[in-house]
């Protein structure tokens, strides 16, 4: 179909320096700057009334937040993109069902519909365990060798202490980490008491990271 | 560690360039095809390339017509 053969951005934006500047944005990580609840607040009016530029600054407000959420629950990259991308839409194309009145912040609604989109794929496939001390199975372009080396170290080390957690444990540190949720924002999500969630987020702190630690520290092999 | 170095550590999972402009590009075509009409997709696919597009609606269209007796031929020599 023509939308499928289209490039990502509209011709109209491609050959402007706006439009330079906001591909170039979305290629390195998106809004630069984190936005404040009210901003995001506007946004999601803004995007509800059809702004398909306001649609897109949520989208880059939150989506590296959903892909490290869900990565740290699923088995591959591979997975955590297709997640990633179907909460993308599924919230984008439900911003009507979101309500700031309940007192939750729009990361905490977008973090939710992630986490139901991971649980289903979670109940589509068993096992669910995470791979273990893999490397970045796509090299970037502009990769700097040296950092890069501890960088994906401390990535394999995360994920291989992550896939000795129980999946309940992995969800909850994934959310308090990942979405930079609080407690009593993952106690809705998760269905706990604010206080169970608070004490199941120190056990597992406590052990993660002295499992990252020792895998720091050891050959990680 | 502590929380402020865990959040940190997370950074780490985050999708590199390659990965973060696919799921953008499948993103949002998912929503553009979702706001496009079929019959505008096909309209305009005809006008950005008008041979290959009237070429594809003709296939597209005996495919149509031709699927359901073939069906039909097939489940009958299967019985």
């Amino acid at each position: 179909m023509a939308a499928v053969l289209t490039m990502p951005f509209a011709p109209a934006d491609a050959w402007t320096l706006a439009g330079f500047f906001k591909a170039l944005a979305s290629r390195l990580g998106g809004d630069a700057a984190p936005l404040d609840e009210p901003a995001i607040q506007r946004l999601v009016e803004r995007a509800r009334a059809g702004d398909r530029d306001a649609a897109q600054r949520l989208y880059r407000q939150n989506v590296d937040r959903v892909f490290r959420t869900v990565r740290g629950m699923l088995r591959s990259n591979a997975e955590a993109e297709d997640v990633t991308q179907d909460a993308m839409l599924a919230a984008l194309t439900s911003l009507d069902r979101y309500s700031p009145r309940d007192d939750a912040r729009f990361a905490a609604w977008v973090a939710s519909v992630a986490v139901n989109t991971a649980r289903r794929r979670f109940r589509r496939r068993r096992p669910e365990l995470t791979d273990t001390g893999e490397l970045p199975d796509v090299p970037d372009e502009q990769a700097q060798p040296e950092r890069d080396v501890d960088a994906a170290r401390e990535r394999a080390a995360l994920l291989r202490a992550l896939a000795e957690l129980a999946p309940a444990e992995r969800e909850i540190v994934s959310l308090r980490y990942g979405a930079e949720l609080n407690a009593s924002e993952i106690a809705k999500l998760v269905k706990l008491e604010p206080a169970n969630v608070r004490k199941i987020l120190e056990r597992t702190r406590e052990r993660l990271g002295a499992r990252i630690e020792s895998l720091l520290k050891g050959t990680l092999a | 560690m502590n929380d402020i170095e865990l959040t940190q550590l997370w950074s780490r999972l985050e999708p590199n360039a390659r990965e973060r402009a696919r799921i953008e590009t499948r993103t949002f075509e998912w929503i553009e095809a979702g706001e496009t009409s079929l019959l505008a997709e096909w309209l305009n696919f005809i006008k950005v390339d008008p041979l290959p597009g009237l070429a594809f609606a003709a296939m597209a269209a005996v495919a149509l017509l031709m699927l359901t007796p073939l069906g039909w031929v097939a489940s009958a020599m299967l019985r």
